[in-house]
């Protein structure tokens, strides 16, 4: 295609050559970069993506699928302070069950969505303590999770051991096809007008005259507000802007079986283990839960991001025996794939999601949790990048880690 | 298909193999999967969509060559299961 041709490119010359100029430039074509760029182009600002690699082949599509919207077990098992801290993430969770129930009929598309319920277990008496002390912190925040016993929680979902203590149910999380609903965002996106283009790595972001101009091996780009949201890539992206972003790269490990009849309709986890199930729409059980994958070095330090992780056994073998120890069915069925996925966490554990204080009209969203929350992390950056004030993402801002950038910038 | 070499080989006993209930011959020593497809059966499963689905890998890594032992229910990759003779084999469920 012949770039002058491409909206948003009417015009502006520079020395060097033609200016692709747009509203908003978003870098990252994961599920908040393309969600985010389908809501904005939907409200009317011309919109240009750029992705390194392909749509969706980051985290946004290697994750397990899990819609979970109880406190997730890595914000309890630190210690008070932090999980009182992610306590109150659940105010966006209660936003993310909302958005999650009204996007296939927004989209249009079918991306499995399926919202049966999900049951955080416990199996010993510590751990049914910790889900009591999660379910007081849930309901303070407003959600509808309850602490039920163990005959409850098998009369909920048979497929749970007999030495399942109690459980923590909430009725709206479940799990989505993480294979569809990035590209479905993408497609809505383009249709909406915007500008994507995949195999696109950005070389440069330079702020200038309170406009960015950034820079691809064989373009120009001009936009008003820049996003960055390149999950494990973040960091090095906000580098090019000569910023610090203290997202680091994590790699996870998950699991799938074979096909089997409908037994798991609901979303499993373990509040004393790593551990997620759920039994996707094709009758294939996912199995996931945060167990780690190795990544990859740089031979001069580093890690290596653009090679694949690599499986860990000890991992491997620790979450399928939690799975099996949870689920006894699951012991039955073949094991089908393993595959590793990268992608990022704070310093804080807490997602940054947010403009950059010290760079007006930067953008950046990344940090975990962003399958469940992604859907709103976009349509929440869509307003704060039109220019509303958004009060819900102040949790996450990235004004948390100015101090970073006291230099920078 | 015919595809086994006739001159010049070796092959354990002559067995019978039974897939979705038509008997199929093989020799010792040889996989359900080889048995099947020398008899021309391609088709070893159907994904949801009710679509025929055959060997790919015939290395044990890709999974799409899952059967089921009538016997005992087991799904097992066609391309690593020892034929036995008189093995009752299922390509649906």
């Amino acid at each position: 295609m012949d770039p002058g041709l491409r909206r948003g490119s009417d015009g502006e010359r520079e020395p060097d050559g033609v200016t692709h100029k747009s509203d908003v430039l978003v870098i990252g074509g994961g599920l908040i970069g393309c969600a985010t760029a389908w809501r904005l182009a939907r409200a009317g600002a011309q919109v240009t993506l750029l992705e390194a690699g392909d749509i969706n082949a980051g985290a946004s599509g290697q994750n397990a699928g899990s819609l979970h919207f109880q406190i997730e077990r890595r914000f309890i098992e630190n210690g008070e302070a932090l999980a009182e801290q992610a306590a109150r993430i659940v105010a966006l969770n209660r936003l993310a069950i909302t958005d999650w129930r009204g996007l296939e009929a927004e989209l249009g598309a079918d991306l499995h969505v399926s919202m049966a319920g999900g049951l955080m277990v416990a199996e010993t008496p510590e751990q049914v303590a910790m889900l009591e002390a999660k379910v007081r912190r849930e309901s303070a925040e407003g959600l509808a999770s309850r602490l039920i016993d163990g005959d409850q929680a098998r009369a909920v979902a048979p497929c749970l051991a007999p030495q399942i203590l109690a459980a923590c149910h909430l009725p709206d999380e479940g799990h989505a096809d993480p294979r569809a609903v990035t590209p479905a965002f993408a497609a809505a996106a383009r249709a909406e007008g915007a500008d994507i283009r995949t195999r696109t790595a950005v070389q440069a972001i330079r702020r200038e005259a309170g406009a960015f101009h950034v820079g691809t091996a064989d373009a120009a780009f001009r936009a008003d507000r820049v996003l960055i949201a390149c999950g494990a890539w973040t960091a090095h992206v906000a580098a090019l802007a000569n910023l610090h972003m203290p997202l680091y790269p994590v790699a996870l490990l998950m699991n799938a079986t074979e096909r089997t009849a409908p037994v798991l309709p609901q979303l499993i986890q373990h509040v004393g283990r790593r551990l997620s199930m759920k039994q996707a729409y094709a009758g294939n059980i996912l199995i996931g839960g945060g167990w780690p994958s190795r990544l990859a070095q740089k031979a001069d330090g580093g890690f290596d991001l653009g090679a694949k992780a690599s499986i860990i056994q000890a991992s491997l073998a620790g979450n399928l025996r939690a799975a099996i120890d949870t689920v006894p069915m699951v012991e039955r069925l073949n094991l089908i794939r393993s595959w590793t996925g990268v992608t990022a966490i704070s310093a804080d554990q807490l997602p940054i999601v947010g403009e950059v204080p010290r760079m007006p009209g930067l953008f950046v969203a990344g940090g975990g949790s962003a399958f469940t929350l992604g859907p709103t992390f976009a349509r929440l950056l869509a307003r704060a990048m039109g220019g509303e004030r958004v009060a819900e993402l102040d949790l996450l801002s990235p004004a948390r880690f100015e101090h970073l950038n006291s230099f920078m910038g | 298909m015919g595809m086994r070499i006739e001159a010049d080989v070796t092959r354990g006993n002559a067995i019978t193999i039974i897939v979705d209930g038509e008997a199929l011959p093989a020799f010792a020593g040889e996989t359900v999967a080889t048995a099947m497809l020398a008899a021309g059966r391609q088709v070893f499963r159907a994904d949801t969509g009710g679509k025929p689905r055959g060997l790919y890998c015939n290395m044990g890594t890709c999974s799409e060559c899952l059967v089921t032992i009538v016997a005992s229910g087991r799904r097992v990759r066609a391309c690593l299961t020892e034929a036995v003779d008189g093995m009752e084999i299922a390509t649906r469920g």
